[in-house]
């Protein structure tokens, strides 16, 4: 570390003192040395593991070539990654439907109860989902508070609870979690949509459906497409609350398979299929994704 | 005016309805931690008290199947999270600077930048499984070591975006002046770039100590069953005794709302959805 220091002190030296650029001084190779450990990191620690999972997924369980992992994995698993495919997908939807809502009302609304919301609404970003999970397992328990609840109002009959350890469960705790991130980013967005647009819109007699559907989303169209691909890829790769929620129950998300895969069988084959098959899942988004980043410059 | 009245009506009815769904589950686990007796079908408990705060904070002992003192989890949580804070910082901090302010090709740098693109975009789980194949045969499996490398490559990815993107929005002219008037590039960067970073800076590195506070799937692959980090005891807690694991989850979301509620305002938007996943 001194040594790094010294050698940098060198380089500021040594290019005032000769004025110019000089090929072959140490100021050319310093961006490499900066940035060579976290790249190393990454490598090591996370392209060689991920592009690992594809290579083993073709390996059989007596060391050869073959297909037999995809063949067991389609057998055993093709419900449960529709399922994923499935209960990501609505949960996705919803909590995109109820953020661009709840961004329109923040963007066009004032008062204290709109304030409130404005502040209130970001607290479950904070939480880890295995926080959540706990959580949901007693919100949404056959005897927990929200069948209490509902029963009290008479909606449902309290020796028939719901039973909400399934999609329906999982979905709450996904959009509960992520509809809040996706109201932080679109509302980011709707912000930066000046008031003259709305105004206009207004004064040729738009009212608020058209508002939205023809000034806030369309002008606000990238960013929306970038929240609904983070909370996408992040949900098909989501494992604490699913295993926490549904656990050994069928049908089950891919990351609970992959789980239950490793620990009770060590069959790593068919786990890494599985993880190529959650790939797939993800991979037209993360590509966009990936994309789009790379077009915006990233962190500007 | 009856408009009016009718608009805020609807208000009223929207605001109720947000406030219970946001709150009801959080009302959910703070009562639960503190129910002694709760019969099902009473709407509340019907004895209340601080009995499993105190058994879990290891104040008094308790044979209650699935109780845990949970101090060691959490210093060990801790401690964890301090180490990968340092290490990950030392290297993300060089990275970003380099990415946001020194010449690199573009093509290079684009691959770069793909490569911390790729693990915010495609599913971590199926990596960890293979990590854990890596370090079964090097033996760190089940060693602090190994849960603090794979807690360094979750939180490295966005303090490297992070770190890169406070450097960018310095204006390159700041340290062209300091160096004008004779400041290595070093001096440069410690007097001038240095401090106007410093909010970002340490945004980044409380950003990184809450994934690594917060971090599930890595850690169950890697540390589990030697390795028992807060979120590992809330998940054998979950399945047994449902006081204790109310009353880990309340301890493990206060450090997650206090800091983040203090930092959020450095942070991009789109960083915010990394924790916990």
């Amino acid at each position: 570390m001194a040594n790094n220091l010294k050698n940098k002190l060198a380089v500021g030296k040594s290019k005032i003192g000769s004025g110019a650029e000089r090929p072959h001084s140490y100021a050319n190779i310093l961006p490499y040395i900066l940035v060579f450990p976290a790249v190393m990191v990454i490598l090591l620690l996370y392209l060689y593991p991920f592009l690992s999972s594809f290579w083993k997924s073709f390996i059989s369980k007596e060391g050869a070539l073959s297909l037999a992992n995809y063949e067991k994995t389609l057998h055993l698993y093709r419900y449960d990654i529709l399922f994923t495919m499935g209960v990501t997908a609505f949960s996705t939807f919803i909590a995109t439907v109820l953020s661009i809502l709840v961004a329109v009302y923040l963007r066009l609304t004032k008062g204290w109860l709109a304030n409130s919301i404005g502040i209130l609404y970001r607290l479950p970003i904070f939480l880890p989902f295995v926080v959540i999970a706990q959580m949901m397992r007693s919100f949404l328990a056959p005897h927990g508070i929200l069948n209490l609840f509902l029963a009290k109002l008479g909606l449902i009959n309290i020796e028939n609870p719901l039973q909400l350890f399934n999609w329906v469960g999982l979905t709450f705790g996904f959009v509960w979690k992520q509809a809040p991130f996706m109201i932080l980013i679109i509302l980011g967005g709707f912000q930066m949509i000046d008031n003259s647009y709305i105004e206009a819109a207004k004064s040729v007699g738009a009212k608020l459906p058209q508002i939205i559907t023809k000034v806030l989303i369309p002008m606000n169209k990238p960013t929306i497409l970038i929240a609904v691909t983070l909370v996408f890829c992040s949900l098909v790769g989501c494992f604490s609350f699913p295993y926490m929620l549904i656990g050994g129950k069928t049908p089950v998300t891919i990351t609970v398979d992959i789980a239950h895969r490793v620990n009770y069988f060590g069959d790593y084959g068919v786990a890494n299929a599985l993880g190529v098959f959650s790939y797939i899942l993800v991979s037209l988004l993360a590509i966009y994704y990936v994309k789009s980043m790379m077009k915006k410059g990233i962190y500007d | 005016m009856r408009k009016g009245g009718f608009r805020k009506t609807i208000e009223i009815i929207i605001f109720t309805l947000f406030m219970f769904f946001l709150f009801a589950p959080l009302f959910s686990m703070g009562i639960w931690s503190v129910a002694l007796r709760w019969y099902w079908p009473n709407t509340l408990p019907q004895e209340i008290g601080l009995d499993y705060w105190l058994q879990a904070l290891g104040i008094t002992k308790s044979l209650t199947l699935g109780a845990v003192n949970v101090i060691p989890a959490f210093l060990l949580s801790l401690g964890i999270a301090i180490i990968v804070v340092i290490i990950t910082m030392v290297i993300a901090i060089p990275a970003g600077y380099s990415l946001a302010k020194l010449k690199i090709p573009a093509l290079l740098k684009g691959m770069i930048l793909i490569l911390f693109l790729l693990p915010r975009a495609f599913p971590q789980q199926p990596v960890f499984i293979n990590l854990m194949l890596m370090f079964n045969k090097i033996g760190i499996t089940g060693t602090v070591f190994g849960v603090i490398l794979v807690h360094l490559v979750v939180g490295l990815v966005f303090a490297v975006w992070i770190t890169a993107s406070t450097f960018s929005s310095i204006p390159p002219e700041l340290e062209e002046a300091a160096r004008s008037v004779g400041a290595s590039r070093l001096k440069a960067f410690l007097k001038v770039t240095l401090p106007i970073s410093t909010p970002g800076l340490i945004a980044s590195a409380v950003f990184v100590f809450l994934t690594s506070m917060d971090e599930f799937t890595g850690t169950f692959f890697i540390g589990i069953p030697f390795v028992t980090t807060l979120p590992m005891t809330l998940y054998s807690a979950s399945g047994s005794n449902i006081q204790f694991a109310s009353v880990i989850a309340i301890l493990l979301l206060i450090p997650s709302i206090l800091f983040m509620i203090i930092i959020q305002k450095f942070l991009k938007a789109e960083h915010l959805g990394g924790i916990g996943g």
